[in-house]
């Protein structure tokens, strides 16, 4: 079975935590096996939002995910880019799996949210995904949609 | 095992030079301010711990105090410049990871 890694980041953000639920919901129903990596707070918004764990199966800290991370470990990485920390989770995670990856950047400071992108686009080949939200995911969730239909249907997904 | 967390929670023989800034800010810390500096791949182990950040990720190392600066990344507070000290063979180490 095909593996992804959501990794998340700080969870001051709203749109976080239904992005994760909804991100997992789609790869899963691509027939991924799908682990998210997080800190222990922004697994508690998790865990209240899917109390049956119906969505969110498997669940690990990001940084002991950090320190056993091996190349290959995972198809496809899809990360949380929201903060300067984030860009940083995100690189370090995309260089030691060298994997298929998509970061999905969000602000609501147009500047960051370009800095942001910026750095993720000179930094990585990742496939970006990237809106001004804060509190409202549907521009990213929209976008989100998008994005995986025009991989799937070029084949460029694992 | 060497755990930085750890460590850092519960020792006082550390230097924190900056904190809660930007990835780059940090770098640029310690390019300028370490005595001398190598360049690793982001997730290079040091002292037991990955580095985290945008790589070539700048390393500061003083060989005559043995110490060494890194950055230091947390998911809600940002980054920051730590200096901490190590054994004179973990300088040795660090400079065999050295990238251009």
């Amino acid at each position: 079975m095909k593996k992804a890694l959501i990794l998340l980041g700080c969870p001051e953000s709203p749109s976080q935590t239904p992005m994760a639920v909804y991100v997992t919901y789609k790869l899963k129903n691509m027939g991924y096996d799908v682990t998210i990596a997080s800190t222990p707070s922004a697994m508690k918004l998790l865990e209240v939002s899917d109390p049956e764990q119906f969505y969110i199966t498997q669940k690990t800290d990001i940084e002991s995910c950090l320190e056993n991370l091996d190349q290959g470990a995972y198809d496809l990485l899809v990360g949380f880019v929201h903060r300067d920390a984030a860009v940083s989770y995100f690189v370090t995670f995309y260089y030691i799996l060298n994997t298929s990856s998509i970061a999905i950047v969000f602000e609501r400071d147009a500047e960051e949210l370009e800095r942001f992108i910026n750095d993720i686009e000179n930094n990585t080949n990742a496939t970006i995904i990237s809106a001004r939200a804060y509190h409202n995911p549907t521009p990213l969730r929209v976008k989100f949609d998008k994005t995986i239909k025009t991989m799937e249907e070029s084949h460029v997904l694992p | 095992m060497f755990c930085l967390d750890t460590y850092l929670r519960e020792s006082e023989d550390y230097e924190i030079h900056m904190s809660r800034a930007g990835f780059k800010e940090c770098a640029k810390f310690i390019e300028k301010n370490a005595k001398e500096f190598v360049r690793v791949k982001a997730g290079e182990k040091i002292v037991g711990a990955r580095i985290i950040g945008i790589p070539p990720i700048p390393i500061g190392l003083d060989e005559v105090e043995c110490t060494i600066m890194i950055p230091y990344t947390k998911p809600c507070y940002g980054t920051a410049v730590v200096e901490i000290p190590v054994e004179t063979e973990e300088i040795q180490r660090i400079k065999t990871l050295a990238i251009k």
